[in-house]
């Protein structure tokens, strides 16, 4: 019989936003379909009525031809559908195995869990996809990218017939991004349904047979991967043409004196680390997940031990105790995680701006109200940040704004900011926003910061940055600039010895 | 329009519905009592009930809001109270027992952060095992028998009316609630709280250090514990056994009524104080009414448990939206 999947006429409507509207498409076994737009576009209030979590107000899911009725996640597991969130859904304490076979494991005649059973069946399907996992490893333990295998495993056991990812690459390095996609095309060529979801175009280029576009909430286009290109596709998604995003920034071109040495540095993580960064110059780290760009950063930031060598910063020694006093000496951390570390969700744009800043906005005892308006108006301004007023609460904007947000709070104008570490600030943000931060990125150089940006997508490290350090298992293993840096070329130091 | 949208907030925010049912409340206790409830008299006894539970909440908020909690309150208050009762009687100055006692509910504070601090513990935990130390101490010093106070001073921050019918008690405690909710809202030091208790890395990031903040929190609420016992102690004109030690419940009820979330950084004053309204005219309802004390315990618990899943329901509603 004939796989497929069919979403017909869906519409979804939140107090004060239609998130879908008239959504309809199709997706046939065997063919992986990406789902893309810019945040907002409403990819996952479409992938949580497909999970169960959420039910449509009109329209509903056809599979194979059978119209159904998801009232709860578990209905939509019932007729095969698994949906992998950013977010993992393991049991952290749980083993590998009692994680693929979560309420469905193997009985003894005794009813008591067959353990050897359930050891022999993971160990089946571990192999059948060829990963290094161990039946017995607790999932807690594994690392981000194998706990995304587990799951799709424990998809591949429910026998599930759709299988979608949220965003899946998002906390992967590109070597794990290779596995993953490995275990996709076996899932495709089984005859299975994939939907994919990502803000990466070349991704989209690499794995996908069939593209849906949405935007604002509607459905705009169907088509085909291999009979489109990235202009077309950012087009359909912006409504715009952003043209070629690294030509176009606005580059500093002034280097200043030297900001920050960082000499033989050792820590818990690191192993004889050494670079330079001067004033007014974009610096790129660059490396797999684990390769210790994020480490760094703690240690210039006093969040982890110096253990040996040492950190210059204006030509000064410095081992911080505490953030606080790398604030104080002009050192800013926009952290990875922007909801987990970097943001007080549930407070107003206004309150996360001047954070850092509360000792300097005091009028006798209690906090200058008109000072702070005026930074977060400043701010809003400064960044072009999408909000009716600067009280909202900030968990209610977009991954872009929130991203500004953070930005604004350390260059506010009561900040002393001298140099700035930016980790990951483009993840999960749609395309148009990112080419929005590459510009603030040269601008902060222009302004005469020095800027530390870490991330994992090569391609924006090193087309945005002046000079690019490669890091590999704590060390440092590659000091180029911008014009001798390829992606191959930056691959490789990233992962051979 | 725009006005229109302003009424519908009011109606849905949840102090309003709590305003609803405080009223609900007077209207019923008035009605079941014949008019007791309302009566000059009974309405000093709810200031002077609400004075205990204002004190308790002020302290007991604090660390709420930050995200931490404490349930060694009652146990420190009472244990306050015994030590200014003691030390009275054995001639201290009451200008060196009262700072004395207050001090105590500090330090009590203190060691509390450090079991949560540095070792580690839940505050849930640790608090609750603290609890019982404190207790402990509170027999010791006492030798089975409850200790008379016969400072007026004390007495009268116990038992002195304002123009007869305004217990100096409660004057104070509101006196406080009101300084309380300006530094929430106000200072730096109060903006901190909600910033750490909205998200404690984020936080330390910015250059903010929780644990020193948490440390400030406890010994803070040590202290207002401290002078909730005092209080009462002076009410009662005796250190006694039980003391505030079942209040302490009292201080969280109304805290998480008025909108003081478990999961730290929202809610403030106003909140608890309709918290507190609702809380005190519903205790002393049911006395008025003659409802059996056995009863009346029941029903308090009941309270706590309303107040707990009103503040599941606000966390999930928000989650959503």
């Amino acid at each position: 019989m004939e796989q497929y999947l069919e979403f017909t006429g869906i519409g979804k409507a939140y107090p004060g936003v239609q998130a879908l509207r008239d959504i309809s498409f199709r997706c046939d076994g065997g063919e992986v379909l990406a789902l893309l737009g810019e945040n907002g576009a409403g990819k996952s209030t479409l992938l949580k009525i497909l999970s169960g979590d959420t039910r449509p107000d009109e329209g509903g899911i056809i599979i194979d031809g059978r119209p159904q009725q998801f009232s709860a996640p578990y209905d939509a597991i019932k007729a095969g559908v698994s949906v992998i969130y950013q977010e993992r859904q393991l049991v952290p304490a749980m083993s590998v195995m009692e994680n693929i076979f979560l309420g469905e494991q193997p009985k003894t005649s005794l009813g008591t869990i067959d353990k050897k059973a359930l050891r022999q069946s993971t160990q089946d399907i571990i192999d059948k996809f060829g990963l290094p996992i161990r039946p017995d490893e607790l999932a807690g333990r594994l690392s981000v990218a194998y706990q995304q295998m587990v799951e799709i495993m424990k998809a591949y056991r429910r026998n599930s017939k759709i299988i979608a990812f949220d965003e899946p690459t998002a906390p992967l390095a590109d070597a794990e991004i290779a596995i993953l996609f490995d275990l996709i095309r076996r899932l495709k060529e089984e005859g299975r349904i994939v939907l994919y979801v990502s803000h990466r175009l070349s991704e989209i280029f690499r794995i996908t047979d069939k593209i849906a576009v949405l935007k604002d909430g509607r459905f705009v286009k169907y088509l085909t991967t291999s009979r489109t290109n990235e202009q077309e596709l950012i087009q359909a998604m912006v409504g715009r043409d952003i043209g070629d995003t690294y030509a176009n920034l606005r580059r500093n071109d002034k280097l200043g004196d030297v900001l920050l040495e960082v000499c033989n540095l050792e820590t818990e993580y690191l192993r004889d680390v050494s670079f330079t960064l001067r004033r007014g110059e974009v610096l790129g780290l660059a490396g797999l997940v684990g390769a210790g760009r994020t480490e760094v950063a703690r240690a210039i930031f006093g969040a982890d031990a110096i253990l040996g060598g040492e950190i210059r910063f204006e030509g000064e020694a410095i081992d911080f105790s505490e953030p606080k006093d790398a604030i104080e000496a002009g050192i800013a951390l926009c952290p990875e995680d922007r909801k987990d570390q970097g943001l007080v969700l549930w407070r107003s744009i206004r309150e996360n701006i001047t954070m850092p800043v509360l000792g300097r906005i005091r009028k006798g005892l209690f906090l200058d109200r008109a000072a702070e308006e005026h930074l977060a108006e400043e701010a809003i301004a400064k960044y072009a940040i999408r909000t009716p007023s600067i009280n909202k609460i900030v968990r209610e904007l977009s991954g872009g704004n929130q991203q500004k947000v953070i930005l604004g709070r350390w260059t506010n104008s009561k900040m002393t900011t001298k140099l700035l570490i930016l980790d990951e600030p483009t993840k999960g943000i749609d395309v148009g926003t990112k080419a929005e931060v590459y510009q603030m990125i040269c601008d902060f150089a222009g302004e005469g910061f020095g800027v530390i940006f870490i991330s994992s997508e090569l391609t924006e490290v090193i087309n945005v940055s002046d000079r690019i350090i490669v890091m590999r298992n704590g060390r440092v293993t590659g000091d180029v600039t911008r014009r001798e840096a390829t992606e191959e070329s930056v691959l490789a130091l990233a992962m051979t010895d | 329009m725009e006005k229109q949208s302003y009424m519908r907030g009011v109606v849905r925010s949840p102090m309003f519905s709590l305003l609803i049912l405080f009223a609900a409340l007077v209207i019923y206790f008035s009605a079941a009592s014949k008019g007791l409830f309302l009566k000059p008299k009974n309405l000093v006894n709810i200031l002077n009930a609400m004075a205990i539970s204002a004190l308790l909440t002020q302290g007991v908020s604090f660390l709420m809001i930050s995200g931490k909690l404490d349930l060694s309150t009652g146990a420190n208050g009472t244990l306050c109270g015994m030590l200014l009762a003691f030390l009275l009687q054995h001639g201290t100055p009451v200008v060196i027992a009262l700072p004395v006692s207050l001090a105590l509910g500090g330090v009590i504070g203190l060691f509390n952060s450090v079991l949560v601090n540095e070792i580690n513990f839940q505050p849930f935990i640790a608090t609750l095992a603290s609890t019982s130390v404190f207790t402990g101490f509170v027999y010791v010093l006492a030798n089975k028998k409850a200790i008379d106070i016969k400072n007026p001073v004390v007495l009268w921050l116990g038992k002195g009316m304002i123009i007869n019918y305004i217990p100096v008690s409660a004057v104070m405690a509101l006196l406080l609630m009101v300084v309380v909710g300006v530094i929430l809202h106000k200072t730096k030091f109060g903006r901190q709280i909600y910033l750490v208790g909205g998200n404690a890395k984020a936080a330390m990031l910015s250059g903010i250090n929780p644990k020193k903040l948490s440390y400030k929190l406890f010994a803070i609420c040590g202290v207002f514990s401290s002078l909730a016992g005092i209080t009462l102690a002076a009410r009662l004109q005796s250190g006694t056994i039980a003391g505030v030690t079942n209040a302490r419940f009292q201080g969280i009820t109304a805290a998480v009524l008025g909108g003081i979330s478990f999961g730290g950084g929202s809610g403030g004053m106003g909140g608890a104080f309709v918290g507190l309204l609702v809380l005190s005219g519903f205790n002393n309802g049911m006395t008025v009414v003659g409802l059996n004390p056995y009863w009346q315990t029941v029903a308090s618990g009941l309270l706590l448990l309303f107040a707990l899943a009103l503040d599941v329901f606000r966390t999930r509603r928000n989650a959503k939206a």
